[in-house]
């Protein structure tokens, strides 16, 4: 399974105006889904929120849930032009977001998968100072192209 | 009295809740941090307030299924119940406002918007 074949361009926003934890969350939402789909999703993401945060720290979080909303695993990417409070596990701001959406049912265990993936690649990214560094939706993807190759080659 | 599209609403935030509930082991191992105490609670809470807000016949009828096969809400495609992929019975098959179950695994049926 390859992570960035999955993302799409028009699902990553490096240009996020939002401020606040919730306007970041609909803003992602919003880029997948649209009316009672998209607010179902927000809802349940912030209700995931409560049980913890998904700001694994670093300035990244991974806001994710499964949801009656999707058919199919749906990821969407943004980063904020400032950081913003995301009650991270380090306390510190957050501007890197990976939403990621996954069907009730998933075979393959896909879900799981991805999300482990996406935090070892996140891991990546914080090491390697590079969550500022792409400047377009297309570079962005192929830095994960390249993280995802680089964790290939080191196992 | 509730209208049937505002409780199925109320259905698909119940189900999407006990999913989050249903996967905060898989969460932890992953590496997330949970909140056992207040978060859960919290959840739990919610939980029971939008059990209250379901009536009786559909909440008593979801928790049974859930009870039963986990995942108590399954998606009607093709003709097809999604859930234990039994083909519907064709009276069946026009998509309504109404809240139905699958005559064979009891699922409560939902069709993707679209």
């Amino acid at each position: 399974m390859n992570l960035a074949s999955l993302l799409s361009r028009d699902r990553i926003n490096l240009e996020l105006k939002s401020t606040k934890k919730e306007e970041v969350l609909r803003d992602l939402v919003y880029m997948i889904k649209s009316k009672t789909d998209a607010e179902l999703i927000y809802s349940t993401l912030l209700k995931r929120e409560e049980l913890g945060s998904t700001g694994i720290g670093k300035g990244i979080a991974i806001p994710h849930c499964r949801s009656l909303a999707v058919s199919k695993l749906e990821i969407a990417v943004g980063r904020t032009l400032k950081p913003i409070n995301f009650n991270a596990i380090d306390k510190k701001p957050v501007s890197l977001f990976f939403l990621i959406i996954a069907p009730p049912q998933d075979p393959g265990n896909q879900y799981l998968l991805t999300l482990g993936k996406i935090v070892q690649i996140c891991r990546e990214l914080s090491k390697g100072n590079l969550i500022n560094k792409p400047q377009t939706p297309d570079e962005f993807i192929s830095l994960i192209n390249e993280i995802e190759k680089k964790l290939i080659k080191k196992r | 009295m509730k209208k049937e599209i505002d409780i199925m609403r109320l259905l698909k935030r119940l189900f999407d809740l006990d999913n989050l509930i249903a996967d905060k082991e898989a969460d932890k191992k992953i590496g997330f941090k949970i909140d056992e105490e207040v978060g859960l609670l919290s959840l739990k809470r919610e939980r029971a307030s939008l059990l209250k807000e379901i009536p009786k016949e559909f909440a008593d009828t979801y928790e049974r299924v859930k009870e039963r096969y986990t995942l108590a809400l399954a998606e009607v495609k093709n003709g097809f119940c999604f859930g234990c992929f039994q083909q519907l019975p064709t009276e069946m098959l026009v998509r309504s406002n109404e809240i139905v179950t699958c005559p064979n695994c009891g699922r409560i049926l939902f069709w993707r918007e679209e």
